[in-house]
């Protein structure tokens, strides 16, 4: 199998079964974010990508339309990519990403990718989106007593930083 | 006799665990030598088993990640250059991979010869690194440690004397640029690289020659810190510690990109798991790096070495808000950068990259394999792991 029949398989997958419409071109496809776990399951077992990528989350403002007041405000939310991939060739990676919304939080991948461990908690430390049904959601690279998320756009880089204990 | 590793509970409550049991707590790290930087884990004891391993990571963190917003991507390419700081050529190349795929840049062929010649350099001294300090790890196993140390160094020098010669950097180059390079080759470089490859060759055979028979070496790594290959890539575990557990997988054959795919790559495994097998791959891939070398160093294409015209501005290279993630083989696995576009400076910086580091998931598999070893197996396979922890906290 090529790469660009295992994409073809992905986007079939996505669009039959997880109601996704759209594929953007030049993006990740969006996915509800009900169905991440699944969607995660079924690629893990079904398909064989059993390499645990990588997980990015992204904080998003909120952002008012600068030429009509009157436009609906798209909230402030957060949007998390997540990738997985398959082993030898061609070693094809299925990335897709969710929207979460700042009050609600994100199932763990942790019960299929032991990986997620790791790499959720840094996200969560990071930028600040939560992980539901994770184990041990404690910060990963800043101090326990940090207070703020830096990667989110408010926090500004020159912000004062606590001395170090 | 350790248990097998997917038995181990990584969040085991350590209240639970026998109530008769004297446990002692040690505190391995941060600032312990065997730790390659600073990085430290909580060891549970009981007498001298370890029953719980904690890591914590993030003495290192500079916030690379957020730097990355502000600066432009023409200014982050020497700051990405600390990251993995002993193979700084793959940082550079994975950040610039990143921002060509997006731009739909085309690298020319010289370039690309280029950066794989670097590429494969860098993972050969990056490798012979790793060797010197893990016998400065294991100690009096290697007649003394510090003579292992010395001679790796003596090889590594000479490959940083040739990346000195075409950059006039001995590590943090700055040799990359988004559509090309910024340093041409010369042809006395490629004189120099065909005498230095073939003394190198010639050594790994005598290490390869001291690891297969050493006694006392096979002793202290045979059988220890085994990693079950479905754990290391459920963990995102890539590369020789992937490859040692029997995961056959290479980026760099299957899912070539720049000139790979021209190349056969041969992908070493082992089917073990442990010390030794992780030490054999990583010395069979540096005989493999000076094979593709030797194969492309007579046959680089004439031509420019630059694909778009170079701007004075550090603001020249802008990116719309689209998303993309590549990735390379580095000498520790997938590195890979996730680039959201149409950041500050008016789409100059990005919007978010995150840098998908392969130490990172290496560390995590420490709550893993740690249990059911001493103390001195802990030191061996934090040694065999080769994490670089200005990677692994960025």
């Amino acid at each position: 199998m090529t790469g660009d029949e295992a994409q073809r398989r992905f986007v079939a997958l996505l669009q039959e079964r997880f109601g996704v419409d759209e594929i953007p071109a030049a993006n990740y496809p969006l996915v509800d974010a009900r169905h991440h776990f699944e969607l995660a399951r079924v690629l893990k077992e079904e398909f064989g990508y059993r390499i645990y990528a990588f997980v990015v989350a992204s904080h998003y403002p909120a952002a008012p339309d600068a030429k009509n007041e009157n436009a609906e405000v798209d909230a402030e939310h957060y949007e998390v990519a997540t990738g997985v991939r398959c082993i030898g060739a061609p070693a094809h990676l299925a990335s897709w990403r969710v929207r979460v919304e700042l009050d609600q939080a994100l199932p763990t991948l942790f019960p299929l990718f032991a990986g997620a461990d790791w790499q959720e908690r840094e996200q969560y430390d990071l930028v600040g989106v939560r992980f539901d049904g994770h184990p041990d959601l404690r910060r990963l690279m800043m101090p326990e007593d940090w207070e703020g998320y830096p990667l989110r756009k408010d926090y500004a880089i020159g912000t004062a930083c606590p001395p170090w204990r | 006799m350790p248990r097998r590793v997917t038995e181990v509970d990584p969040h085991l409550d350590i209240e639970t665990y026998d109530p008769s049991a004297d446990l002692m707590v040690l505190n391995l790290g941060p600032q312990h030598p065997s730790t390659h930087g600073v990085f430290r884990v909580k060891l549970y004891l009981d007498g001298e088993i370890i029953v719980k391993a904690v890591p914590y990571a993030g003495y290192l963190h500079r916030g690379v990640e957020k730097l990355c917003e502000e600066l432009t991507f023409v200014q982050i390419i020497p700051v990405v250059d600390k990251n993995d700081y002993v193979s700084p050529m793959m940082n550079e190349q994975a950040i610039v991979m990143a921002c060509e795929a997006m731009l739909e840049i085309e690298v020319p062929r010289r370039a690309l010869y280029l950066r794989t010649i670097f590429a494969e350099l860098q993972r050969v001294a990056s490798h012979l690194l790793w060797l010197g300090t893990f016998g400065m790890d294991l100690g009096g196993a290697l007649g003394g440690g510090a003579s292992l140390f010395m001679y790796c160094f003596r090889e590594r020098e000479t490959i940083l004397g040739l990346f000195e010669e075409v950059t006039g950097c001995r590590f943090h180059y700055n040799t990359h640029a988004v559509g090309g390079n910024r340093h041409d080759i010369t042809p006395k470089f490629c004189r120099d690289t065909k005498t230095t490859i073939e003394v190198i060759a010639k050594r790994i055979e005598e290490y390869i020659q001291i690891f297969s028979s050493n006694r006392i070496y096979r002793d202290r790594t045979q059988g220890v810190g085994v990693l079950d290959g479905d754990l290391a890539v459920s963990l995102g575990i890539t590369g020789p510690l992937a490859r040692a557990s029997g995961v056959d997988h290479d980026l760099r054959r299957d899912a070539p990109y720049h000139i790979y795919g021209e190349l056969d790559v041969n992908v070493f495994t082992e089917s073990a798991g442990d010390c030794l097998a992780r030490t054999l791959v990583r010395l069979q891939e540096m005989c493999e790096s000076i094979r593709i070398v030797r194969e492309i160093i007579d046959s680089v294409p004439e031509g420019p070495i630059l694909g778009i015209k170079p701007g004075k501005s550090p603001t020249h290279i802008k990116i719309e808000s689209s998303q993309r993630y590549t990735c390379i083989e580095s000498p520790r696995g997938e590195l890979g950068t996730y680039l959201i576009g149409g950041g500050s400076n008016r789409g100059a910086s990005a919007y978010r990259l995150k840098i998908r580091s392969p130490s990172l998931h290496a560390v995590s598999c420490i709550p893993y394999v740690f249990p059911g070893h001493t103390v001195s197996d802990a030191i061996a396979i934090l040694g065999t792991l080769d994490p670089i922890m200005g990677e692994v906290d960025r």
